[in-house]
């Protein structure tokens, strides 16, 4: 594999590489590269979070007492933040990077969002736990979360007078597609998950008499059906296959659908809806490699910034800092604008996000000025005014050391075929030969700085 | 010192003066022939309850319909025999009775769709159910008549695909002078002053280099000409509509060369405990409108300006057991302007004994024949590569 195809496959899969890792795993075979990640990703490892600060919020106190509820909602916000920082350092750090990209994955098509720390901190748990594992467990867990049952008001879905939340969602954004499906499916298949409900405790509670127990018609199928049995069929269409795998092409390889290349997933995926065998298809693919599939895609603000991180260990000492990125880079971790996600693609392009992006290596590693003054909530934050250039910046600790060691006696061409996967342009490729030959500091920000770096 | 005086006069002046020849030439084009009348789009996202919006208070089957969310009579403001205001709207009132409001009803498409996702794209691409297109209806008009990318802003990070032509977008900003200043602070201007424009391609790459050169003119126009001094104080805080209002409001008055502003009001999406969530949506849209068009006043801009309002689908008639509704098809659409043909209600409520299979609202107005009304007799352009279904124009200008 040539050092592009590697640094292809890591950034799809994961979040990239230093100049000497890339420089160890050139000898490597393609299935022994794609079989180091799968090996490497096996445990699962959740976030770790304490939540013992719930314990001044017991069931019985809250029950009665307003006061008291309004402080747990306000505490779990601030937890729930803190949590938001866990899980990009974990992006950062993590020896498991596939199943981390993966859960990434997921939590954008299973979105839902909740502020109570321990109902977050248990979804993500389950996103990671059948991140490559088998989907139709997978679609069964997620239906039983208790933050799934608030976001989409499946614990108010009775019998008599259904919600059609969560059941239109199931179909429209988890497992069909719209269009795939009539009217009909969507208030049969609501009907059929009345009665789900959860415990205080986040634990999936089924309450009996909340449940229609009567016979539904779903997919040319009758019988008494409960949400488990709908899932299954839902399945058994071939269409859910097909839509995953679409899905997943258009994160991993293409926005452009090669419908070639998605019959050969489908047939891989359908019946077994086994992830793991899946992705290793995707990635042992020689289609993967194609010219069209490298370095095509936009990166999203999380892989901008944790890919700058993997080459340089950066570490923010303000959370705030943090949050701030995320809101004006538009991809808030935990906090998906709807339930259909992050659109990714172009739409992470705007001219404010685009200046920011450009300028976010010199924010970081030359902690230089910038001009984004906020204002407001996280949830509601506003850009309000400018301040003069030198009075805003970054406070973070770059450990420089570190990247020296890194770059050791790697050349700028090295250094540029690390960073950057698409075609430069030409003229921008003339200012690259301004720059000399070295692997400095400046040329490393300046190489970040390029358009071309936004791209992966 | 006036501000155009001292970009001159400092360092600024120099970087603008480094512009690489294929911008000139970008800069240099005809005049425009977009013309000086505005269009403002404000989209209530979710699917507004329009049945608790305009409510039917006389209406036995809309009470019995929804128990416990059906809005009191004493909680209306009557409108005709027929038809009343949700209180919420009371800021309002006085443009409905000044003949400056116009309240279409049923509007929608065939074969709806009742995906918040699928319908959004729909009316911002003006495509049927069957075929939807890729770029925006807003978009096709930049691509037929705009010349600039400023031509249609999104007061927004994001920008909507209704802003999205086949060769040209629209911009998205929230704050012009914010946009400007880390421009100059950015590596924009010593990338563009390397860049090779015959290496520009449709692909992701073309497209941030083309964003680079769309926000680097933009930025220059709106810092020079939106000006401070039109930047009214009277909004209302804390809601997102009518921040973004105040700076349609402070673009229009400074009468920029854009026709189409764009703004959006989340939170309809009310399946649940609806009664004060939709509320309090209603109030923030009305409170913010009415300033708006109090600012417009002021300035005398409100008679180039036409508001158009609406909501990706209506919702069920029929509520569920918590308190709320579910999607449903059509629903009515609010055009304000100073000059319309057909103020008040256009037509009447269909009927809620006559639902489709799924118990919603069935369409009478294509949404595209309200899109080419505008183009037609408003932006007095051709409906021509913009609409494809060729609908025909309706009344209300």
């Amino acid at each position: 594999m040539t050092n592009r195809e590697i640094q292809h496959l890591y950034w799809r899969a994961g979040y990239g590489l230093k100049p000497k890792e890339l420089q160890a795993l050139n000898s490597l075979s393609k299935e022994d590269l794609v079989n180091d990640l799968f090996l490497k990703s096996e445990p699962i490892v959740p976030l770790k979070k304490d939540l013992s600060f719930l314990k001044e919020y017991p069931q019985n106190r809250l029950k009665n007492n307003i006061e008291l509820r309004r402080e747990l909602t306000k505490r779990n916000r601030e937890e729930t933040m803190i949590l938001n920082t866990i899980w990009l350092k974990r992006l950062e750090t993590t020896p498991r990077i596939l199943r981390e990209r993966m859960t990434l994955f997921w939590a954008n098509h299973f979105v839902c969002r909740d502020m109570a720390t321990n109902y977050v901190l248990k979804y993500n748990t389950t996103l990671r736990t059948h991140a490559l594992g088998n989907f139709k467990d997978f679609v069964k867990a997620i239906s039983k979360e208790a933050s799934m049952m608030r976001y989409l008001n499946l614990n108010q879905n009775r019998k008599n007078s259904p919600n059609e939340n969560f059941a239109r969602e199931l179909l429209e954004l988890f497992t069909l597609g719209e269009g795939n499906y009539s009217e009909k499916d969507i208030k049969e298949c609501s009907r059929a998950f009345t009665g789900y409900s959860h415990l205080f405790n986040g634990d999936y509670n089924f309450i009996k008499n909340r449940h229609d127990a009567g016979k539904k018609r779903f997919f040319g199928k009758e019988g008494h059906f409960v949400g488990d049995d709908i899932i299954d069929i839902i399945l058994e269409q071939k269409q859910c296959a097909r839509y995953i795998c679409e899905k997943i092409y258009r994160y991993f390889v293409n926005t452009d659908l090669n419908q070639n290349h998605i019959d050969k997933m489908v047939d891989k995926f359908y019946g077994n809806y086994n992830i793991d065998n899946l992705m290793r298809f995707v990635f042992t693919s020689d289609w993967f490699y194609n010219k069209e599939n490298i370095g095509t895609k936009i990166k999203s603000p999380i892989d901008l910034i944790v890919g700058i991180q993997r080459v340089v260990p950066v570490y923010f000492t303000n959370n705030k800092e943090l949050f701030k990125l995320q809101t004006l880079l538009d991809q808030f971790l935990f906090d998906q604008p709807n339930v259909a996600g992050w659109k990714g693609g172009k739409s992470w392009i705007t001219t404010n996000s685009l200046m920011l992006r450009i300028k976010l290596p010199s924010m970081i590693l030359e902690k230089e000025s910038y001009s984004y003054q906020t204002k407001g909530g996280i949830r509601n934050m506003r850009i309000v005014s400018v301040k003069n250039k030198y009075q805003e910046k970054l406070k973070v600790y770059v450990d420089w050391k570190a990247y020296n060691k890194s770059v050791k006696k790697v050349s700028l061409d090295m250094l540029k075929e690390t960073l950057i996967l698409c075609e430069i342009n030409k003229g921008t490729q003339r200012y690259i030969n301004s720059f000399g030959r070295r692997s400095s500091k400046k040329n490393l920000v300046n190489l970040m700085s390029l358009p071309e770096y936004q791209m992966c | 010192m006036k501000r155009r005086n001292f970009i001159k006069n400092t360092a600024l002046a120099t970087s603008m003066a480094f512009v690489p020849n294929f911008l000139k030439g970008l800069e240099s084009i005809m005049p425009s022939t977009v013309g000086h009348r505005n269009l403002v789009i404000i989209h209530l996202q979710g699917g507004n309850d329009g049945l608790n919006t305009i409510v039917p208070y006389n209406n036995d089957i809309y009470y019995k319909a929804r128990p416990y969310i059906a809005i009191k009579k004493n909680k209306t403001i009557k409108l005709n025999d027929e038809l009343a205001f949700h209180k919420s709207l009371a800021p309002l009132k006085h443009l409905y009775d000044a003949g400056n409001l116009s309240i279409i009803n049923n509007v929608g498409y065939p074969n709806p769709s009742r995906s918040h996702f699928v319908s959004s794209d729909i009316w911002q691409t003006a495509s049927d159910h069957q075929t939807i297109l890729k770029s925006g209806w807003i978009g096709r008009y930049l691509d037929k008549n705009g010349k600039k990318p400023y031509n249609a802003i999104q007061i927004n990070d994001d920008l909507s695909l209704a802003l999205r032509g086949e060769k040209r977008n629209g911009i998205a900003t929230k704050n012009a002078k914010q946009l400007y200043r880390s421009l100059q602070e950015s590596d924009f201007n010593t990338i563009l002053s390397y860049y090779d424009k015959n290496h520009l391609t449709d692909h992701n790459l073309g497209y941030l280099y083309q964003t680079m050169i769309d926000s680097k003119s933009s930025a220059k126009y709106l810092y020079e000409n939106a000006l401070d001094g039109k930047l009214s104080k009277n909004y209302p805080k804390n809601s997102s509509l009518s921040s973004q209002l105040k700076i349609v409001g402070q673009f229009i008055n400074s009468r920029l060369d854009t026709s189409v502003y764009y703004t959006t009001l989340g939170g309809f999406d009310t399946h649940a405990a609806q009664i004060n969530k939709h509320q309090n949506r209603l109030e923030i849209y009305a409170e913010a409108v009415d300033v708006f068009v109090k600012d417009l006043k002021r300035n005398n801009t409100f008679k180039d300006t036409l508001i158009l309002t609406f909501s990706e689908f209506g919702r069920r008639v029929e509520q569920n057991f918590s308190n709320g509704t579910d999607h449903g098809a059509a629903n009515n659409v609010f055009v304000i302007g100073k000059n319309l043909k057909t103020a008040g209600f256009y037509n009447d409520l269909a009927s809620l004994n006559d639902l489709d299979d799924n118990g919603d609202l069935k369409y009478e107005i294509d949404f595209r024949s309200v899109y080419a009304t505008i183009l037609t007799k408003w932006m007095n352009v051709s409906t021509e590569g913009i609409i494809s279904s060729n609908p025909k124009a309706l009344d209300f200008i």
